[in-house]
């Protein structure tokens, strides 16, 4: 296993009946890189994401995290990642200071220690005193905070991020990019994440992998990327491969 | 292997119990409905029993002859008051009647006294005024025909006297007097069969109802637990903990049992509440179970515990493999509810009446149900009939590792997830 290495896959395939989700996809990221996948609706990024989290097995080929592949060693690659689905909610009869209690238990057996998390948590949040409501009182934004709290808050090896600022408006967006790229400069989080905003992409990401019909279809830095299709922005980069594609 | 099932049971029950529709639904609602039933029977009956007390009739004498004082001096002598309506017509005097206080009028026609004395047939006319309707109401024209039936009686025991003087005249109009016991257990107890059948029902009723009531509790909270994961769309996450899928699924079993019993429990107190209320009003037979060997023993409701168990993991585990095709909580329950024929089904014949004098095919059926079996096993706790509980124990056990792994199957691969994504493709294709 090169330690340099998060994740590796190689030749993915997932079938659903009648419908290939991904095709021969092929990804290399490297440890404490932010890499993000950009794509159409449909082209593939959640079901990619989603077999790295142990939640979908690969009709065909290997992905590894930290060199652990993630169908026969399942359970061991779930202790090193957090994950952050683009639809995720939380429990709503639970309190935000609860609901970070019972994420936490999971991973952190010290009382002290949870503690000490749980603390950081409220503050990635910034919900202070509205951590001990209900998680049904909050809003959407509100809601969407405490998850990328719950996601960062136990500094996993691996964050995988679905849309991680699905539903927010541009303040609170900006607040949890900010707090996403300070976070893994400081402990060294590696994040794979997926978004439709370009902008997002181009300030959170080292590197970017364009995907369409299960495949990845371009891959670099954003600039690299703007460059290679002389393109004045990602969206107009992703426009050009997509239609040459 | 079970690392993180404390925390995920102390989360089930905290979302269960703080859901409002549970709280209401399985606790509070059988905690105050039923005694708020109970309540009501009981001021309904005091209610009948005042009444009793108040009774007052009007005789309207077309007779003028002793037969007529004889009535008034007896039901006078019971403390029921009368007044003599002298009215012309028996139209003014049922509208007396009416607009009075009086509970009825009964009209002596003329030659009534005559056909007494002669031993010819002497008729009485009854009205029972009907104000508001009710039981109480309907239970005066049974007083008042009781009553009279007694003034009869009284007037039979008269006539003997006078034509056998020297026989008693209750031996001679009831010349046997019996005995009814019964054989319980092969053994010979003085008491009534009809009034040990009751007991008995009092006693074997209650079990079934708990029982069904615990199961379908058990199974709604389940398949909640599971949808609501999904609805609130916190279930990727959770499958995505350090956690195996196993202690998720035990979680969810563990915590759905414990608010299931509490549910249940508020039900029985509930219930017991109610039925204290209409027993309340039957004549206490003072039949003790305990003293004729028919009270369960400890080694009866251990295995009553474990066929209950049993068939509590198999409901449970039954609802959540079903619910799994939900996409909400909606959904799960409308899949789950129709499960709850299946309990009311053997509750019903458990309760009236011993299954293996049905016919075959109707009691194969009712024994392939696995949640008959606690049911027996109910019954048999009293009858000491432990070979059949033990049979139905290893049917539930086999029907419960069966159903259990199925969950776990479920539960533990990717068809959690993608079951509601194939429901969804087969929406959009019968919509095309």
């Amino acid at each position: 296993m090169d330690p340099r290495i998060a994740i590796e896959v190689k030749n993915l395939g997932k079938v659903f009946g009648d419908i290939r989700a991904l095709d021969e996809f092929q990804l290399q990221i490297r440890t404490g890189e932010i890499y993000g996948l950009i794509g159409p609706n449909g082209a593939g990024k959640t079901t990619a994401l989603r077999i790295l989290a142990t939640l979908l097995l690969p009709t065909s080929g290997t992905a590894t995290v930290f060199g652990l592949n993630v169908v026969d060693e399942a359970a061991e690659v779930r202790k090193h990642l957090t994950y952050l689905p683009e639809e995720a909610g939380a429990y709503k009869n639970l309190s935000g200071h609860e609901y970070l209690e019972f994420m936490t238990k999971f991973t952190i057996r010290n009382p002290a220690e949870r503690k000490e998390v749980v603390e950081a948590a409220a503050k990635i949040s910034g919900l202070g005193d509205r951590l001990r409501d209900k998680v049904k009182a909050y809003s959407k934004g509100m809601k969407r905070r405490l998850l990328v709290a719950r996601t960062l808050m136990t500094r996993p090896k691996l964050a995988i991020l679905d849309e991680p600022t699905s539903g927010l408006d541009v303040l609170h967006s900006v607040h949890v990019r900010g707090l996403i790229k300070e976070y893994v400069q400081r402990h060294g989080v590696t994040v794979l994440l997926s978004s439709h905003n370009m902008l997002e992409v181009e300030y959170l990401c080292d590197r970017v992998a364009l995907i369409n019909q299960g495949r990845i279809v371009a891959e670099g830095s954003p600039s690299e990327l703007k460059t290679r299709y002389n393109a004045p922005n990602l969206e107009e980069a992703f426009a050009k491969v997509v239609s040459v594609a | 292997m079970l690392k993180g099932l404390f925390n995920i049971v102390v989360k089930e029950v905290k979302e269960l119990v703080r859901d409002p529709k549970i709280l209401l639904g399985m606790i509070i609602v059988p905690l105050i409905m039923f005694p708020l039933m109970g309540f009501a029977i009981q001021t309904s009956m005091e209610a009948v029993e005042e009444t009793m007390g108040k009774l007052a009739l009007g005789i309207m004498d077309q007779d003028h002859q002793s037969g007529v004082e004889n009535l008034t001096a007896f039901l006078n002598a019971l403390d029921v008051p009368t007044v003599i309506i002298e009215k012309p017509d028996l139209a003014t005097a049922i509208t007396y009647v009416a607009q009075s206080n009086l509970t009825g009028l009964i009209v002596v026609p003329p030659g009534f006294s005559q056909n007494l004395t002669e031993t010819r047939k002497a008729r009485l006319t009854v009205y029972t005024v009907f104000r508001g309707g009710g039981i109480a109401e309907s239970s005066s024209s049974s007083v008042i025909s009781s009553l009279l039936q007694t003034f009869e009686a009284s007037l039979v025991t008269q006539k003997v006297s006078q034509a056998i003087p020297d026989d008693d005249p209750s031996v001679v109009l009831d010349p046997i007097e019996m005995s009814e016991q019964s054989i319980v257990g092969g053994i010979g107890v003085n008491v009534r069969p009809d009034v040990f059948f009751g007991v008995m029902m009092s006693q074997s009723t209650g079990m079934p109802i708990g029982i069904m009531m615990l199961l379908i509790f058990s199974m709604q909270l389940a398949a909640t637990s599971v949808a609501s994961e999904k609805e609130e769309k916190t279930l990727e996450t959770l499958l995505t903990m350090p956690v195996s899928r196993f202690t998720i699924l035990a979680g969810k079993l563990t915590g759905s049992i414990l608010v299931a019993v509490v549910g249940a429990i508020a039900y029985i107190v509930g219930f017991s509440f109610y039925t204290s209320s209409l027993t309340g009003f039957m004549p206490n037979a003072g039949v003790d179970l305990a003293a004729l060997g028919l009270a369960p023993t400890p080694l009866s409701l251990i295995l009553l515990g474990v066929s209950l168990f049993l068939s509590l993991l198999s409901a449970l585990a039954l609802a959540i493999s079903i619910s799994i095709f939900a996409e909400d909580v909606r959904g799960a329950q409308a899949l789950v509810g129709p499960l709850s024929i299946i309990l009311v089904f053997p509750m019903i014949f458990t309760m009236f009446t011993n299954i293996y004098t049905l016919p075959l095919p109707l009691m194969i059926l009712l024994l392939a149900i696995p949640f008959t079996h606690p049911m027996l096993a109910a019954n048999a706790a009293f009858s000491g009939n432990y070979l059949t509980t033990l049979l139905g124990i290893a049917y539930v056990a086999g029907f419960t590792v069966i159903v259990l792994y199925i969950a776990a199957r479920m539960f533990g691969t990717e068809k959690i997830l993608t079951t509601k994504l194939k429901l969804r493709r087969f929406r959009l294709r019968r919509s095309n």
